[in-house]
């Protein structure tokens, strides 16, 4: 399927699934992609010369922000020394690979899949809404393409990339394709969507606002604040 | 006095205010629900809708020029005895100057998998109705006309020269809301 994602741009055609009559009581944020042959891509003969059946990995990471009421990211966590190396970022409130677990225990990421091998989500980011502390008003969920502009991989050439948000009881809200498509092109990450507080309760809104950079780190600086 | 429409027959509407109606009688048997759904684009001269908003459906009812305002959903057939259990009330004084075109389409929601057609819908109509006067203008008769459609393409209301008129289209497709969707708009659709 084709997709143009332009941000905002969502029309969802389903009755009784949309907006306040899901679950947020929990939002898991699944990412899943497929391993590419590379030999599918340069050409059998020049491909078995250089090796043959060889696997591209991509390495998609699924990332959230925790915004405080300014929708800044309040706390940038630390630098931790972790099996002698220095992790930047860590215990804050951006939950990434370095850094997996939120230390209210509220929100974390399943593990990092560096690989995409595998059937349905390979990385998982889960939120518990219902328990969330206050000061947390609005999360963020991207997604990125670790090494994407070192390696020369973007969002075109990845296979069956997908980035989706699933409700407490299984529905799901809003899927993105990444891959497939040649508006992604280029493109190493995308805002995904946002969970916000209104009136009490939480909201869900889809984006899908890709960006040329591969490092959330970009994003963050530029003030994604939504 | 109603005027049953053709296929092709064009009209001067010669009227700002006026309701698109759809009714059905509800399925009185032990089956699904039938969920008819009425919805307009708004096209520019592209034949695309500008904004996402200017497409009008039961997830939508007002479009951003209040030209347009849908009565809301009616999953069944439930909500009017005998008369429109969803309307359309359109004002083409305020249509935006960017919209050429207004689209009325009828569907069967989750037709697929409730394995339903338009055969199958007891009074299914859809309408033009002149709001100053409260008289139909134009109707449709649904059910004898698309035995085995899923979807209706009613009529347009475009511009031309300065007025507005009304051409009667009468086709019917085996198809959902997101086929016409995607001929008029560029964005994701999620089904």
């Amino acid at each position: 399927m084709a997709i143009n994602l332009v941000k905002g741009q969502t029309i969802d055609l389903r009755k009784g699934e949309r907006g306040e009559t899901y679950d947020l009581s929990q939002v898991t944020i699944g990412l899943g992609w497929d391993v590419r042959k590379k030999n599918g891509i340069g050409g059998g003969f020049l491909s078995k010369l250089l090796g043959g059946e060889e696997e591209e990995e991509y390495d998609l990471d699924a990332i959230a922000f925790l915004l405080d009421g300014n929708g800044k990211v309040a706390n940038l966590g630390r630098t931790a020394d972790i099996n002698g190396r220095s992790i930047g970022l860590y215990e804050g409130d951006i939950i990434y690979f370095n850094s997996m677990r939120h230390p209210t225990g509220q929100i974390w990421l399943t593990g990092d899949n560096r690989t995409g091998a595998g059937e349905g989500d390979d990385e998982q980011i889960i939120v518990r809404l219902d328990s969330l502390d206050q000061r947390y008003q609005k999360i963020v969920f991207l997604v990125a393409i670790y090494h994407g502009r070192q390696q020369h991989q973007h969002f075109g050439m990845v296979e069956n990339a997908f980035i989706r948000a699933v409700d407490h009881q299984g529905h799901e809200i809003a899927k993105f394709n990444l891959s497939g498509d040649a508006t992604y092109n280029g493109m190493c990450s995308m805002i995904f969507a946002e969970v916000y507080r209104k009136d009490g309760t939480w909201k869900f809104r889809a984006i899908g606002e890709p960006h040329q950079t591969d490092s959330f780190v970009d994003l963050l600086k530029a003030g994604y604040t939504y | 006095m109603a005027i049953n429409l053709q296929k092709g027959q064009k009209i001067d509407i010669g009227l700002n205010n006026m309701s698109v109606g759809l009714g059905w009688t509800p399925n009185e048997g032990t089956g699904f629900a039938f969920d008819l759904d009425a919805s307009a684009f708004m096209l520019d001269q592209s034949r695309l809708i500008p904004e996402e908003k200017y497409f009008i459906f039961y997830g939508n009812t007002d479009s951003p020029d209040t030209a347009l305002h849908h009565s809301g959903d009616d999953p069944t057939g439930g909500n009017s005895d005998g008369g429109d259990d969803e309307t359309i009330v359109v004002d083409l004084a305020k249509v935006d100057p960017r919209v050429q075109e207004i689209l009325f389409v009828v569907t069967i929601y989750d037709s697929g998998p409730r394995r339903q057609n338009f055969g199958q819908v007891r009074d299914s109509y859809i309408r033009i109705v002149d709001n100053s006067t409260g008289l139909e203008v134009a109707k449709y008769e649904l059910g004898e006309d698309f035995s085995i459609e899923t979807a209706v393409e009613f009529g347009r209301l475009y511009r031309r020269d300065g007025k507005w008129k009304f051409e009667a289209s009468g086709i019917g497709y085996k198809e959902d809301l997101a086929f016409f969707l995607s001929k008029y708009y560029k964005g994701q659709i999620i089904k």
